[in-house]
């Protein structure tokens, strides 16, 4: 599954992330977002959802969650 | 020596240059509100010493790889350019993502010295960090601090002080990796952030999780709702314009407005009553006639200053940009676009650079484009002036010009994507939302006063030079000599070929109205003084009237410009539409980096502020009249060609898209 069809305020572990985007997998590295890492949904939004990553919030759009297997 | 201020972003940096140095740099509760290099002296009560220290503030960065092109000036900054030391800003309230740059920071062998900011939120959230043990974990001194209120700064300088000249010795040392190896790199990479983790599970205790709800996520949920988000957004910035043009600001500038012109008819006649009449009418028309024009709006722009670095402040534009990226996403632009855009309310310069942050060139390039379409803070006082001339200062018509503005924007947007090709790529959006915090009235005050002071200069250098300029050229004539009339001075001359082109939308030849629009690209508030120096017995009632034109002042204003309600609309439109200042043009160019976007910009810009005074006026006069304005022959057939040359760009992209889309077919 991925982090579109994670429960608000349950925490998962990060499988995979497939962005197909070196540069901004690096990045997500740099936030703490990778895989082997916690991550939790904090709330769905219509565009996106809130996401908690180490102690920072993100929120990040639906294409994006899509592409975080949990 | 020299001390670098690191950290990641919305850790406080500036803030703490700010406070350091005395200086009055851009602060906001976002992540990438610094997106340039900035040095200065420290101010003496933080040095002990007697050596003289400059603070370097750096953008902020989650790493030493560069992201964004902001980030790439950190990691250059401290690997290339050798700081005596460097101040490592930390968000002690995510201390387990900032320490992983810290980790690469204290490798480089600059001494580094950590600053735990944000330590007053720690202290509400009851989350305890042994500093000592952090300290000695890491290996630097860690001290302490919030910015915020100045506190804890001395200790950090003076700890930066003690530590220059010596190596610093790294608590983690990533050891000889091939660096052009992306999978070793990250198991390094991997390895760094267990040792943050293990760490910080060391030093930090805390009591509430970031990861369970607390009082933000309610507020978020109410600001990013799906369907009050944008009714709230809507209404906080027509708050922002009510309170400072029609509310506050007004009522200020009508104060301000009385002794100036109290000043002008001190000068013109009590100093001057001996004088030459020339030197009498530059002086009095000419040089506080037209500056006196438009530092009498100043009210109105600076009380809208304070109230958009309020909104800055609190954490709120993060979140605006999660409410309108679904909608900019439609159009090709990115969430993000809309900082830019809220900023260029204010100034288009700022603005404009605040797309640095997008890290999608195409977005980012649209947005810098499009972010004057919405009117500056400069325009305000042009608004005002036609608001109040022609239109008794219905609140509408500076309400019409914002929402023109917007809607401009995505018009814009749209037409960006068919010319460069927009291709259903993923563009992948992502935005950290700090947490909320109560707005300072004093930082919002210090914006305030130093976007002030700044539109004050302006006032007194280039609006200056360009009335003195426009007053001189039009009192005198090519020879030299005092024009008879207006109509046969310099100016009059210059600008008559431009009257031609401004006919289809004022539906007059008038050369004063051409100046106006063209001085107007040196600063906009040019508008405004050169309309009160051409206009003779103009200027006065500007200067006291504009704001609140009292029993039928207004409508001699409008009489001596001789153009109706319709053409007064179309022209400041035109004027607010067509390119921005010269100095915001150049903010454009380098963003964009690219000739081709910065004229296709241009031309944009200058086909769109024609296009929408031509149909304002023409459609305008066609309903109030009855019959079409004049110049609508020739105004129609510029229309035209500049609509033919949108075509033909699109038409030109959808077949290089096809024709790529059959190159990819073939491979396939």
């Amino acid at each position: 599954m991925t982090l579109l069809d994670a429960l608000d305020g349950q925490e998962y572990i990060i499988k995979q992330i497939n962005t197909d985007d070196e540069e901004l997998n690096a990045f997500l590295f740099s936030l703490g977002c990778y895989v082997g890492e916690p991550v939790t949904v904090v709330s769905h939004l219509k565009g996106g959802c809130v996401v908690s990553i180490k102690d920072g919030r993100y929120n990040i759009d639906n294409q994006l969650a899509s592409a975080v297997e949990i | 020596m020299r001390i670098a201020l690191t950290g990641n972003p919305n850790s406080g940096k500036t803030t703490m240059y700010n406070a350091l140095t005395g200086r009055n740099e851009k602060v906001g509760n976002w992540a990438g509100v610094t997106v340039e290099k900035k040095e200065h002296h420290i101010k003496k009560a933080y040095c002990s010493g007697t050596e003289d220290l400059i603070a370097v503030d750096l953008p902020g960065a989650y790493s030493m790889s560069p992201f964004t092109s902001e980030e790439s000036i950190t990691s250059s900054y401290v690997k290339h350019e050798h700081p005596d030391a460097i101040i490592n800003i930390v968000d002690a309230t995510n201390l387990s993502r900032s320490l992983f740059f810290t980790t690469q920071l204290l490798e480089l062998g600059i001494p580094v010295v950590v600053a735990l900011n944000k330590s007053d939120i720690n202290a509400k959230k009851q989350t305890v960090i042994d500093v000592a043990s952090l300290s000695a974990k890491l290996g630097c001194p860690v001290v302490e601090t919030v910015s915020t209120a100045a506190e804890g700064l001395k200790a950090v300088v003076d700890a930066a002080v003690a530590q220059s000249g010596k190596i610093q010795r790294a608590p983690y040392v990533q050891g000889d990796i091939d660096l052009t190896d992306k999978k070793v790199v990250e198991e390094a990479d991997r390895k760094r952030f267990a040792f943050v983790n293990s760490l910080v599970s060391q030093v930090e205790k805390r009591k509430v999780l970031t990861k369970n709800k607390g009082t933000g996520d309610a507020i978020d949920a109410v600001l990013t709702n799906k369907f009050l988000g944008i009714p709230i957004f809507a209404v906080v910035m027509f708050l922002v314009f009510q309170i400072s043009q029609v509310w506050v600001g007004p009522l200020i500038a009508d104060t301000l407005v009385a002794w100036i012109e109290t000043f002008q008819g001190y000068v013109g006649e009590v100093l001057l009553a001996d004088a030459n009449p020339l030197l009498t009418a530059l002086l009095a028309d000419g040089i506080i006639g037209g500056v006196g024009a438009v530092v009498g709006f100043l009210p109105l722009v600076m009380i809208m200053y304070f109230l958009i670095a309020l909104l800055e402040d609190c954490g709120y534009m993060s979140r605006v940009s999660v409410v309108l990226d679904p909608i900019f996403k439609k159009v090709g632009l990115s969430g993000k676009s809309v900082i830019p855009f809220v900023i260029g309310t204010g100034c288009a310069i700022p603005g404009v650079m605040a797309s640095r942050t997008i890290r999608n060139e195409r977005e980012r390039r649209a947005t810098a484009m499009l972010t004057p379409f919405m009117p500056c803070g400069a325009k305000i006082p042009v608004i005002a002036l036609f608001a109040g001339a022609f239109f008794d200062d219905a609140g509408w018509v500076s309400f019409l010009m914002y929402f023109t503005g917007i809607v401009l924007i995505f018009l814009g947007a749209l037409l960006v994507n068919k010319i460069a090709g927009y291709k259903n790529r993923k563009s992948f959006f992502i935005i950290e939302l700090p947490e909320y915090k109560v707005p300072s009235l004093w930082f919002a005050f210090k914006a305030m006063c130093a976007r002030g002071w700044a539109y004050i200069v302006k006032a007194a250098t280039i609006i200056l030079l360009c009335n003195t300029a426009v007053q001189i050229m039009q009192t005198f004539n090519w020879s030299f000599q005092v024009a008879e009339t207006a109509d046969s001075s310099i100016l009059a001359s210059i600008a008559h070929p431009f009257a031609y082109l401004l006919v289809p939308i004022v539906g007059v030849l008038s050369w004063q109205l051409a100046a106006a629009a063209v001085t107007g690209f040196i600063a906009k508030e040019n508008v405004v003084g050169t309309l009160a120096v051409c206009f003779v017995g103009l200027e006065n009632l500007i200067d006291t009237d504009a704001l609140e034109m009292m029993e039928g002042a207004g409508a001699e204003v409008a009489g001596v410009i001789a153009i109706t309600k319709v053409a007064a609309l179309a022209y400041l439109m035109f004027n607010l539409y067509t390119p921005p200042c010269f100095a915001a043009i150049g903010a454009m160019n380098s963003e964009m980096k690219s000739a081709k976007w910065l004229w296709g910009g241009i031309g944009l810009q200058l086909g769109t502020g024609y296009t929408v005074g031509f149909l304002v006026y023409q459609i305008g006069t066609l309903i109030t009249t009855g019959s079409i304005g004049a110049g609508f022959v020739p105004g129609l057939i510029a229309v035209i060609v500049f609509a033919a040359i949108l075509v033909w760009l699109c038409l030109k992209a959808d077949k290089d898209l096809k024709q790529e889309y059959a190159l990819n077919g073939a491979r396939a």
